[in-house]
């Protein structure tokens, strides 16, 4: 497992590859992967927004990166008397991305141009940058380095405004205050500036090894009572290259207390922090950090004064994939970044390779401990830029999904008696109906056995033959059965079959005719036969109703269109024959061109219609029709 | 704290990218497109805006970048003015006032000061080509009454007129007329296409014109599909044409590369064609383009072209016909059914979008996320085709069902409709087809619902139809040996005596369900379906129907044709209060009691907040737009705001959004104009510095050599040129923004003048080199008064411009010559 980070082989170097989503609305993912390149991802669509790769990308990769805070551009414009509505409206526009490179040098990327907007180098670093942070409000932009440095950038003018050493080892992050004014920067120990006279306001003792992250978790103190200087009571949080623990510390008025305040522990070192700030006293903090082994903590505490015992996680997410089928087993998918969405409720998960990121709006519930994803990542979308434009996705659309068309059950409400009946048909069936139906078999097999030896073969087979396919469900036996052309025997099988065997018959006819309409054809036989010869045994049925509701509404839907068919089959008819018949007067020539009379009927072709209406296959009919449109036309 | 303001209405969403035909910035970086009352400034790479150019006060008609310098933009309004921007930084630089409303812009670089126009001065439909005269002045307003007219009788659209080889000609098209006017000889020749008498070619129309570049040769696009190429035509007798055929349809727009060997056209098909050296054998095809090409550009440089389509987007295309980019506004080619809704998973706004597909549009970052393709079937793009619409789409359970209705009426009797119902897969993050219903009624679907009650353990959902039927729908197990599926199934079919079911609606808590038919509006219990009641009120059919929420939910609101606003207590089953409202849009808030209507009247739609138990309005906003207003919705914010005034209350925690008839999405603002007029000083700018390149530096020394022996040879000669960044003329020129300096022609004088040597400076120079800084600054400051001055004595008679120059270089020729001696010895040196 190669350390991110640029790729350096330093033990020490954080885990992750440097990523950020934009302030805000987290409208942008910016990910500055191993290879150099620089890619931006549109949160809300998953879709690769812009590529980009630095010049001098495999000798200066890109160590950190910060997007700028959000310039306010004018997108609105007010509404006039004239015409109403005219404006646009649009919240804060983010540009400015800046890279922090292993060669020192910053590069300002504008993401709305899509081209490198300055590099910062002169004065600046002359080692690996190791963190930036842009000021909130002034513009100006820090960072820290291995040269032991930290930079005050001008931006405006792309200079150095200060720069002074941070400490006597390399500084490996840093983090301004909610109000401007400090600076937090760990090295060997964590130290808060002054930002105005750049002098160490107070210290910390830090981690063993590196600090990865260091960020303010309130923006308020927590007892309201005392005047609040800006700094004093507020809490922040570090966490360390190789450490399971995050430490809370406390700036306090006194500089003696050095030590954390808490302590929050997770399964491996951390990757990626994020936090939601808590405004007030009574607002817990919500932390969703993301560990090297792929899975998002999440904390949820209101933070205030000491805990001795390191807090464990309320929460924590995991995602694999499904493996469903015989040889995957699911895989552990890597969570590579978490982000808090705007309303604090919801978490944008990035998952996947470093490549090829999938990113995800996550609804939290915090009741629950422990969450795990299910996400099937095989068929991503390819990470060009090219694909991506057409900005059209296809749902799938496979054989599986179920059909519904007129007649099938579900179509339309099964047909239900009323209420109270149901209820003793029920109860009936539950009674009486298995044991007898049992008993009723048993008869039946008694006297079929007997029978076989008596009657011819042909036709006594069948009986047999249905009722066992009925019973068994078989379905090539019933195939044998009824696909059947021959109406006498069929008339013979319907009137031998034992009468128990009735319904099962008509349902599984019913299923026949939903089917294709060829096979429908003959299952028509069987319905008449059936429904003619055991009319009087179905009358006495009680629930003949919702027992044969389906067949009654598919019937009903197939001869809706019935009416419809005939016009067409007597318009069909009507046209082959006149065609057929023009083109035997081409092929013989014929003596007399001229008519000797011309007839014309007005009403000639209002009847031909009503003719063709009342179709009749009936060919003299049809020549008589036909002539008449002839002339007609 | 927000600034509470007037609420406003403003616009989102944007206008229509595709009026006119996109500019490409000299360098190809830039895109420019007109829309609306603004010119937009995209980046070709990253299909971001970049600066919205602002001022006009109606319609931008044409766009044009300024052929003397190509670091500004032209851009003409049907408020009468021509404006000039600097469009990196998005300043507007000058306002000429023509005076008259301008339908197009043109620009010839060879014509200098002028530019030419499309303007109509007496009727309404003639319309005429002319010239305008932008006088040279330093002022910000300019007036620009000096028009000349060039050709009448011409067609409104900028398409139908084009400049050739040079500005030598202007070429305009109207009906079967080709006009070709000549600047110089200053005739016009007429060309009418032979086969317009004849009825057979009828179609012959012509449609759009484009000029080669460097040769004489005008295309012009026809109505039929044909292209037609046009040489020789100096002479009325002798002219000629060729016809190129591919297009099946009419021809949209049509243009030259930059080099003028390959034509690009484009039509109805969504096909770009490249016609290589005018022939019909070679040519290429861009295909699959998504709409109607509606306009076809090419950029200065060659590199790119760019095509406008009917759906709101331009796509930029490589030469290679490759595309590369898209820049993608709300669709809004068709009619929009489906309403508007809100995809609870992503909270992006849902409608109609390309045919047969589902826009999702993200209103947070303005920008459409992608098109969902429902139909799924090859879109014929021709006139007159009866397509398959998608009518109605409902989401529900949370986003994870969506429901979709397509129908396809040829005939009344020819009804084909389908129903389809997706599920959200978690896994893949899709969604798949779970049923597929065809005929679901027999006629149209007028309603869809679902119950969106959070304990429902079982989907359901509603459809009305015209047929006089509802049908409820329930989510079942389908699952057999084989495998585990869920599919949906009618439950239950309603009707009350025949009448067509227009409206369906769940309460909030899913235990009761509204049908209106016509007039009548039912109520049934969702667990047992068994009608209720019914409430009648005897004032046309029901428009809309909704149950009140939280506090509210005993109450039930409808909305009739008639103008009658009813609203029903479920309790006591009678009639609350109603008001005399011609409800257009009513829409219920998720998050709080509030509903807001939309109704319309003679003058204008004016919007009603209110809350269902009292008749009271909380608040009423009149002429929020002048069109119809067809669709609302409340969408809810991700961060509540907090009004304390009891006005703006309704808009703590969602914010409504409408759609009116031309299809421009509207919503309601509280912040005050000035606050998201943020200028551009106050933007986090970050000055451009780009490292110096090794090319730069082997130049660079170069230069530094050449710079040493200068100064060797000067010394030698013992004369003390003065270096140049000391020149406060100088440093000026090479340090003013290009926007607001002069024109060249009036800076020579004062730059070349500052370069000679004068006496004075002769003897100023024998000051030490080593100058404080604050000496220099104190001359640079006084030489800019000098300046001033001079420019203030000029423009006041600007006539005598020349003059003066002429003077000047007169009274020092003397210095001129000497300086130039110099100059040659120095370069002799070298």
């Amino acid at each position: 497992m190669a350390a991110g980070g640029g790729g350096s082989g330093d033990p020490l170097a954080p885990a992750g590859v440097p990523c950020a989503f934009s302030p805000h609305s987290q409208a942008y993912f910016a990910l500055a992967s191993t290879d150099g390149h620089l890619r931006v991802w549109e949160t809300a669509s998953n879709r690769l927004h812009q590529e980009y790769v630095p010049s001098a990308h495999l000798s200066g990769t890109c160590t950190c990166l910060a997007w700028a805070p959000a310039r306010l551009q004018a997108k609105e414009s007010p509404q006039r008397k004239k015409r109403k509505s005219e404006a646009v409206g649009t919240s804060n526009q983010t540009d400015l991305l800046a890279l922090g490179t292993a060669v020192g040098s910053i590069l300002l990327y504008s993401t709305v141009k899509g081209e490198l907007h300055s590099k910062l180098i002169s004065g600046g670093h002359d080692n690996r940058v190791n963190c930036i942070q842009w000021h909130q409000d002034s513009g100006c932009l820090y960072s820290c380095s291995d040269d032991k440095h930290i930079v005050e950038w001008n931006v405006q003018a792309c200079k150095v405004k200060c720069k002074w050493k941070g400490d006597n080892s390399s500084v490996s992050s840093l983090c301004i205050s909610p109000d401007g004014k400090m600076l937090l920067s760990a090295g060997r120990t964590i130290k808060l500036w002054v930002l105005e006279t750049k002098e160490v306001y107070r210290h910390f003792t830090g981690h063993a090894t590196p600090v990865s992250s260091l960020m303010f978790t309130t923006i308020r103190p927590p007892n309201e009572s005392q005047p609040f200087d800006g700094i004093t009571g507020l809490y922040f949080l570090s966490g360390a290259v190789h450490d399971r623990l995050l430490n809370v510390w406390q700036v306090r008025s006194e500089n003696k207390e050095k030590s954390a305040v808490m302590s929050f522990t997770v399964t491996d070192e951390p990757v990626y922090i994020d936090l939601t700030l808590s405004e007030n006293k009574e607002e817990p903090v919500k932390l969703a950090v993301v560990c090297r082994d792929g899975q998002v903590h999440l904390f949820e505490h209101i933070l205030n004064g000491y805990c001795k015992k390191p807090l464990t996680s309320n929460c924590t997410i995991q995602i694999a994939t499904p493996g469903k089928g015989k040889k995957s087993t699911p895989k552990p998918i890597p969570i590579l970044a978490a982000g808090f969405c705007s309303d604090k409720m919801s978490l944008l998960l990035v998952y996947g390779s470093w490549f090829q990121p999938t990113i995800e709006r996550v609804a939290l519930n915090s009741r629950e401990p422990h969450m795990c994803l299910v996400r099937d990542i095989s068929n991503c979308w390819a990470p060009k830029v090219e694909t991506a434009i057409t900005k059209v996705r296809t749902p799938v659309m496979n054989s599986e999904a179920k059909v519904l068309v007129p007649g099938i059950p579900g179509h339309h409400a099964a047909i239900k008696p009323a209420p109270p009946q149901t209820e003793q048909v029920e109860s009936k069936r539950k009674s009486g109906g298995n044991e007898v139906s049992i008993e009723e078999r048993l008869g039946a097999m008694d006297i079929d056995t007997p029978k076989k030896g008596k009657d011819d073969l042909q036709t006594n087979s069948f009986p047999v033959l249905l009722t066992q396919g009925l019973e068994s469900n078989d379905f090539e036996m019933l195939n044998k059965v009824l696909q059947t052309r021959n109406v006498n025997l069929i008339k013979k099988t319907v009137l031998r079959m034992p009468l128990h065997t009735v319904i099962p018959l008509l349902q599984e006819l019913t299923k026949r005719l939903q089917g294709h309409p060829n096979s429908a054809v003959l299952m028509v036989q069987w319905l008449k036969c059936v429904l003619t010869v055991h009319a009087s045994y179905l009358s006495t049925l009680p629930d003949l109703v919702p027992q044969l509701g389906t067949l009654y509404q598919l019937m009903e839907s197939r001869v809706k269109t019935f009416q419809k068919l005939s016009h067409l089959h007597g318009k069909l008819i009507l046209l082959i024959t006149q065609v057929t018949a023009s083109e035997k007067t081409k092929g013989a020539p014929s003596p007399g061109q001229k008519a000797k009379l011309v007839y014309e009927e007005e009403s000639s072709e209002e009847e031909s219609d009503d003719e063709i209406a009342d179709k009749d296959s009936e060919v003299s009919d049809l020549f008589a029709v036909c002539t008449s449109a002839c002339i007609s036309s | 704290m927000v600034d509470e303001e007037n609420i406003r209405v403003v616009r989102c969403g944007g206008s229509e990218l595709n009026f006119r035909r996109a500019v490409f910035s000299a360098d190809s970086k830039y895109i420019f497109c007109v829309s609306g009352d603004f010119v937009k400034v995209y980046s070709t790479v990253t299909e971001e805006c970049v600066h919205i150019l602002h001022g006009h006060r109606n319609l931008v008609t044409g766009i044009q970048l300024n052929p003397n310098n190509h670091l500004q933009l032209y851009s003409s309004s049907l408020d009468g003015t021509i404006k000039l921007w600097d469009y990196i930084d998005g300043i507007l630089i000058k306002t000429f006032t023509v005076g008259c409303k301008l339908h197009a812009l043109f620009t010839v670089a060879q014509a200098e000061d002028s530019v030419f126009a499309i303007v109509n001065k007496e009727k309404p439909d003639i319309f005429q080509l002319v010239s305008v005269k932008l006088p040279k002045s330093s002022s910000q307003e300019v007036e620009a009454k000096e028009l000349s007219f060039v050709l009448d009788y011409i067609n409104q659209s900028p398409k139908c007129i084009a400049f050739g080889n040079e500005g030598v000609y202007v070429a305009a098209v109207r009906e079967f007329y080709l006009s070709v006017y000549f600047f110089k000889k200053k005739t016009t020749s007429r060309f009418t296409l032979s086969s317009s008498r004849n009825k057979k070619h009828a179609k012959n129309n012509f449609t759009c014109v484009a000029c080669h570049p460097t040769e004489d040769c005008i295309a012009s696009g026809h109505m039929d599909g044909k292209i037609r190429l046009w040489r020789n035509f100096y002479d009325d007798k002798k002219y000629t044409y060729t016809c190129l055929h591919w297009h099946h349809d009419m021809v949209m727009d049509l243009a030259f590369s930059v080099t003028g060997t390959s034509l690009l056209s484009g039509g109805r098909e969504s096909v770009l064609v490249e016609w290589r050296d005018a022939t019909e054998k070679n040519k290429e095809f861009l295909p699959r383009l998504g709409a109607t090409i509606e306009h076809i550009s090419v950029s200065p440089a060659g590199d790119l072209f760019c095509t406008s389509h009917s759906d709101n987007k331009i796509i930029i295309i490589h030469r290679n016909l490759e595309a590369s980019a898209v820049i993608q506004g709300l669709v809004k080619d068709r009619s929009i059914f489906t309403g508007l809704m809100i995809d609870p998973r992503t909270k992006a706004l849902v409608l109609n979008g390309k045919p047969g597909h589902l826009q999702f549009y993200s209103l947070q970052s303005d920008k459409q996320l992608y098109n969902l393709d429902i139909i799924q079937q090859e879109y014929i793009n021709d006139y007159g085709l009866i397509q398959i619409e998608l009518t109605k789409a409902a989401f529900g359970c949370f986003g994870n069902w969506l429901a979709t209705v397509e129908q396809r009426q040829e005939k009344e009797t020819e009804l084909e409709l389908q129903m389809k119902l997706w599920m959200y897969n978690k896994k893949t993050q899709g969604f798949i087809l779970n049923t597929k219903i065809n005929m679901p009624h027999e006629d149209c679907i007028t309603a869809l619902c679902f119950c969106n009650a959070e304990k429902s353990e079982q989907p359901t959902l509603v459809t009305a139809s015209k047929d006089g039927y509802f049908k409820v729908w329930i989510l079942t197990d389908d699952s057999d040996i084989y495998k585990k599926a869920v599919g949906w199934t009618c439950d239950f079919v309603g009707s009350y005596h025949k009448y067509q079911a227009t409206n369906c609606c769940f309460s909030e808590d899913g235990s009761l369900l509204a049908v209106s038919f016509e007039e009548i509006v039912t109520i049934w219990d969702s667990i047992t379906w068994e009608l209720k009641c019914t409430f009648c009120q005897r004032a046309g059919k029901i428009r809309h129907l909704c149950f009140g929420r939280l506090t509210c939910s005993k109450y039930l609101l409808g909305a009739t044709e008639n103008g009658i606003l009813c609203c029903w207590n479920l309790l006591s089953c009678a009639l609350e209060w109603n008001a005399k409202l011609n409800v257009r849009v009513m829409e219920p808030d998720p998050n709080s009691e509030n509903i807001a209507a939309i109704s319309q009247s003679s003058v204008g739609s004016d919007l009603f907040v209110f809350k269902p138990s009292e008749p009271r309005p909380l608040y009423i906003q009149k002429g929020i737009s002048r069109e119809e207003v067809q669709w609302g919705v409340f969408v809810p914010r991700d961060v509540p705001e907090s009004f304390t005034s009891e006005a703006y209350q309704w808009l703590n925690r969602s914010q409504f959004y409408f759609l009116t008839k031309s299809q421009s999405l509207l919503t309601f603002s509280t912040k005050s104009p000035e606050e998201k007029l943020t200028p551009t000083s106050k933007q986090l700018l970050a000055e451009e510095s780009l490292p110096t390149t090794p090319f730069y530096f082997i130049l660079g020394k170069h230069r530094q050599l050449q710079d040493e022996k200068l100064n060797e040879t000067l010394e030698n000669e013992l004369v003390q040129l003065p270096l140049t960044e000391n020149i406060p003329a100088v440093s000026e020129l090479l340090h003013t923004p290009a926007h607001v300096l002069p024109s060249a022609a009036f800076l020579c004088s004062i730059f070349v003048n500052s370069l000679l040597l004068s006496k004075e400076t002769k003897s100023a120079k024998e000051i030490p080199e080593d100058v404080d800084m604050e000496e220099e600054k104190e001359s640079e400051d006084s030489d800019e008064e000098n300046d001033f001055i001079e420019k203030v004595q000029d423009t006041n008679n600007t006539g005598l411009g020349e003059d003066i120059i002429h003077q000047l270089s007169k009274s020092e020729e003397k210095e001129l010559r000497k300086f130039r001696k110099i100059d040659y010895s120095w370069i002799a040196a070298l």
